[in-house]
């Protein structure tokens, strides 16, 4: 059973975790309005959440704490969504609304199609699914590592997919970010891209997290004349909506 | 044997010759030479100061900090020379050494130079200096490069929107100086707009009053701390102590929690907006330039079909150049120099002591001078030219890619590979470079292999002389022989060293360049200027040390004690002790005794081989142990120095005993 005002606060609980924070004053003040004492009650009764004798301090348990995964799971994979193939919007409406309704196997889906994402917009952690630890591929898929492409293609870069700080610095020193087009020289015997006039040798390891949007006309940008990016992904777009919402409802 | 980075005046700046005598009287405005590695920094300090700090092309080559003093239009400068720097946020130990100068220091000007190849880059830290206040000069340099890759930047638009002065040149070419010193008076603090956001701002405020009243930059300093950096904490708890500090950590914290998303995300990403709207509007690039000769001889050398063979080309011209154009210089000094002073001092008939002293088998002379100027001086000049050629064309980070997973297959890791590679031009700096090895193990392997079987530029230009006079087959022998130590060791201590963790492997392929004959002249001058002035008085004083050593007996005793490891272990003569001893303190002197004696006849095919591959391995030269006492600690340099010393002569001895075995000699 989905229970939207449950699914708000468990949301919130993983929040604090992430920060650290288990005090109850800081999930009052952070819920406001939405905060409903009975529905924690409810949740330690279910067991997903444990609450101190003295009522000041409260976390999830470990059961929570998979219900919760799910959900932020599903939140930030629909920021990713919105933000990088839907053209950007208002991120949080859309991405809240989202997150109650869809099923663990359409978030598996969006997240292969998106090549994975280890962050959402916002460099918040997207929790790994089934789907992540096997490194699922599809035909569908908008995004893909960078290791994917052949030597002489070019493709823009849809984000770094690592969690790495200092390697994420590294290469963004290098101008190896969102939104830049790489052209991969050669695959053997190591990887060497050319990235705004400068050529780069970079490990396979480092070149899997580089995550580039698949040009549906073949990856080579240096003739495109619209590169893909949020606007020109009509025709993979209409096929994401048909293939997922299908399998939805049918 | 290059230019020593010890001699680099750390901490008191000297006079550079020639600077104009009127003096301002005030203390000398300190200026900083900032940049991305690889951008002609060091080019730009040897052009302003008319000093000599070593120049290549790979990223890497200045390691310590350098200062000169110097008069431009009668105000005295402190130039201040620094290893490459990518951003203020730091990656690694070399970076850190330039941000603390910085901060420490606070230099009156910063000059940053731009390379053509990595402009965009190099803008990055641009917005990061301008942030700290400090009034700056753009160098735009190897604009040659530019125009042949269809690239232009417009720096009279770059000067308006960073309200900094511009200069372009080819320090390379030592053009360009007359406009950066004409500019350097008038460096200015520079617009600075790039803003991250309202509640980013007002944290930064917070944050930077936060920090201890007396610490400089604290706009930059809060920015870094919020970015998370890891150097800067320990930083400021040195300077500090942990109490001052608590006010900052507290707002950092509370910054943390109310600023949703990834901070450091969010700085860059404006950072880089700000980037691409000043590239957009200052880089110009002409259409249809096609990719030229250079840029596929470059595809060439780093894959195997065509790089292997690359490789082996350049290693032969390397073999011949050394063997013959040094053998003739040889005959010619000969000819001219050494006959000639033998001859006039034997007419005089001097008693036999100072005859011996002289010209006799340990003579001052002979040992001394002749083996330095006449030996190993013509052998050194040729291979110091090539391996400057070299370094100056780029090849060396080719070579990394196309033999990083070669070596990563024996235990030597990719980002090893260029400091393992310098081991042939010198292996103390080729130490002291490993400190851009971020991975404590990655660093020991390295530092271990450069001292153990890579024969420095001495000792490999002089092995081929020596192998050449004994045959091919001999050289390739000792050269496999070296391999399989090096592997031997590179596996093993893979092995046994504990540590998973692995770095990645991230690097910027240098352009290749037709080296400059003018550069490469002046690096291989000073090059060879400081061996005689390096090495030479320790030629003669080893010479003299070792006569005395003859004279009183004690070399004697020292072949007689020692003769059944040198003997009957390793198959040498008596005399190789000779060799050993001045090995200890200088092994051109040892080589060029080799080569002496191989001359005369007094080795065999099976011992040149011995000697060469011993004198190789054994023998860690004194500056060598000292830069790994400097790198990873005496404990260290101990602990390897004596492995070293006992696993080569075992192996040593196990070569003998394989060779006899194979061609029964």
């Amino acid at each position: 059973m989905r229970n939207v005002e449950q699914d708000e606060h468990i949301e919130q609980l993983w929040y604090m975790k992430e920060q650290n924070v288990a005090a109850m004053d800081f999930l009052k003040k952070a819920m406001e309005h939405a905060f409903d004492p009975k529905i924690i009650e409810g949740l330690v009764e279910i067991g997903w959440v444990d609450m101190a004798a003295d009522g000041l301090t409260v976390r999830l348990t470990e059961a929570g704490e998979a219900r919760a995964r799910q959900l932020i799971r599903a939140h930030r994979l629909a920021e990713r969504l919105i933000a990088d193939v839907l053209g950007g919007g208002d991120l949080e409406a859309i991405a809240c609304e989202f997150e109650h309704i869809v099923s663990p196997e359409l978030v598996n889906g969006i997240c292969t199609l998106l090549g994975h994402p280890k962050e959402c917009p916002h460099g918040m952690p997207i929790p790994e699914g089934d789907c992540c630890k096997l490194a699922h591929k599809s035909a569908l898929s908008l995004i893909i590592p960078l290791t994917d492409l052949k030597p002489g293609e070019s493709a823009r870069i849809a984000y770094i997919n690592c969690r790495n700080d200092q390697q994420i610095h590294k290469l963004e020193g290098l101008c190896i970010r969102p939104g830049v087009i790489v052209k991969l020289h050669q695959d053997f015997p190591t990887y060497v891209i050319e990235c705004e006039g400068a050529s780069i040798a970079l490990d396979k390891g480092v070149v899997a997290n580089i995550s580039v949007w698949k040009n549906p006309r073949g990856n080579d940008l240096a003739g495109a004349d619209k590169v893909p990016g949020k606007e020109a992904h009509p025709g993979a777009l209409k096929k994401f909506v048909d293939a997922f919402f299908s399998r939805k409802t049918g | 044997m290059a230019i020593s980075p010890a001699e680099s005046q750390q901490d008191q700046p000297h006079e550079a010759s020639g600077s104009a005598g009127a003096s301002s009287g005030a203390s000398p405005r300190k200026v900083a030479l900032v940049g991305l590695p690889n951008t002609g920094k060091t080019q730009v300090f040897n052009n302003l100061t008319g000093e000599y700090g070593l120049v290549a092309n790979y990223p890497g080559t200045t390691i310590d900090i350098r200062r000169s003093l110097v008069t431009i239009k009668a105000q005295r400068y402190e130039i201040i020379d620094t290893p490459g720097l990518r951003s203020l946020y730091i990656h690694s130990e070399e970076e850190v050494a330039v941000r603390d100068m910085i901060f420490f220091e606070k230099p009156d000007i910063i000059v940053q130079c731009i390379d053509a190849s990595q402009y965009k880059q190099s803008l990055l830290l641009t917005a990061e200096l301008l942030e700290l206040g400090i009034p700056m000069v753009l160098v735009l340099n190897a604009m040659d490069d530019m125009s042949r890759h269809g690239l232009g930047v417009d720096a009279a638009q770059l000067e308006k929107i960073l309200a900094v002065p511009v200069a372009g040149s080819v320090a390379l070419h030592g053009l360009g100086q007359e406009d950066l010193t004409a500019v350097i008076g008038k460096a200015k603090k520079g617009r600075r707009d790039v803003t991250y956001g309202v509640k980013i701002e007002n944290s930064l405020r917070e944050l930077a009053l936060a920090l201890p009243f007396d610490l400089e930059f604290k706009h930059k300093i809060a920015t870094l701390l919020l970015q998370n950096d890891p150097f800067l904490e320990k930083f400021l708890e040195n300077k500090f102590g942990t109490e001052k500090l608590a006010p900052a950590r507290a707002v950092l914290n509370a910054v943390r929690h109310q600023v949703k998303g990834n901070l450091r995300q969010i700085i860059s990403d404006r950072r880089n907006q700000w980037v691409d709207t000043v590239a957009a509007a200052v880089l110009k690039k002409q259409e249809g330039v096609r990719q030229g000769l250079s840029f596929h001889l470059t595809q060439a050398s780093r894959q195997p079909l065509l790089g292997i063979p690359i490789f082996l080309f350049l290693m032969a011209v390397v073999y011949l150049a050394v063997v013959y154009v040094s053998g003739a210089l040889d005959k010619f000094i000969n000819f001219i120099a050494v006959t000639p002073v033998t001859r006039f001092i034997t007419s005089f008939s001097l008693p036999a002591f100072w005859n011996d002293l002289l010209i006799g088998n340990h003579g001052i002379l002979t040992l001394g001078l002749f083996n330095a100027i006449c030996t190993v001086l013509p052998i050194l000049s040729v291979f110091f030219f090539i391996f400057g050629c070299f370094e100056d064309s780029g090849y060396i980070t080719n070579f990394t890619v196309l033999t990083k997973n070669v070596f990563e297959k024996i235990g030597i890791p990719g980002n090893a590979i260029t400091s393992l590679v310098l081991g042939f031009g010198c292996k103390t700096m080729a130490t002291l470079s490993t400190r851009s090895l971020t991975i404590r193990k990655e660093q020991y392997i390295a530092v271990f292999l450069i001292a153990f079987a890579i024969p420095c530029s001495a000792q490999l230009g002089i092995s081929m002389a020596i192998l050449a006079r004994v045959g091919l087959s001999a050289f390739v022998i000792v050269f496999a022989a070296l391999v399989v130590c090096e592997v031997g060791a590179g596996l093993f201590l893979n092995t046994i060293i504990k540590g998973k963790e692995a770095s990645w492997f991230i690097q910027v392929i240098p352009p290749l360049r037709f080296p400059s004959l003018r550069a490469v002249s002046r690096k291989t001058y000073h090059r060879i200027l400081d061996f005689l002035k390096e090495a030479l008085p320790i030629f003669l004083l080893s010479a003299v040390g070792l006569f005395i050593f003859e004279k009183t007996g004690l070399l004697a005793m020292t072949k007689q004690a020692m003769t059944p490891m040198i003997v009957n272990w390793m198959g040498l003569p008596k005399d190789i002790i000779d060799v050993f001893l001045l090995a200890l303190a200088r092994r051109e002197a040892a080589a060029g005794l080799i080569l002496k004696m191989v001359d005369s006849g007094a080795l065999t095919y099976v011992q040149s081989i011995l000697a060469v591959v011993v004198t190789t391995i054994s023998f860690p030269c004194v500056a060598n142990v000292i830069a790994i006492g400097r790198e990873m600690g005496w404990k260290t340099a101990v602990i390897m120095t004596a492995l070293i010393f006992v696993s080569s002569f075992l192996l040593v001895g196990g070569l003998r005993w394989i060779l006899v075995l194979f061609l029964g000699h």
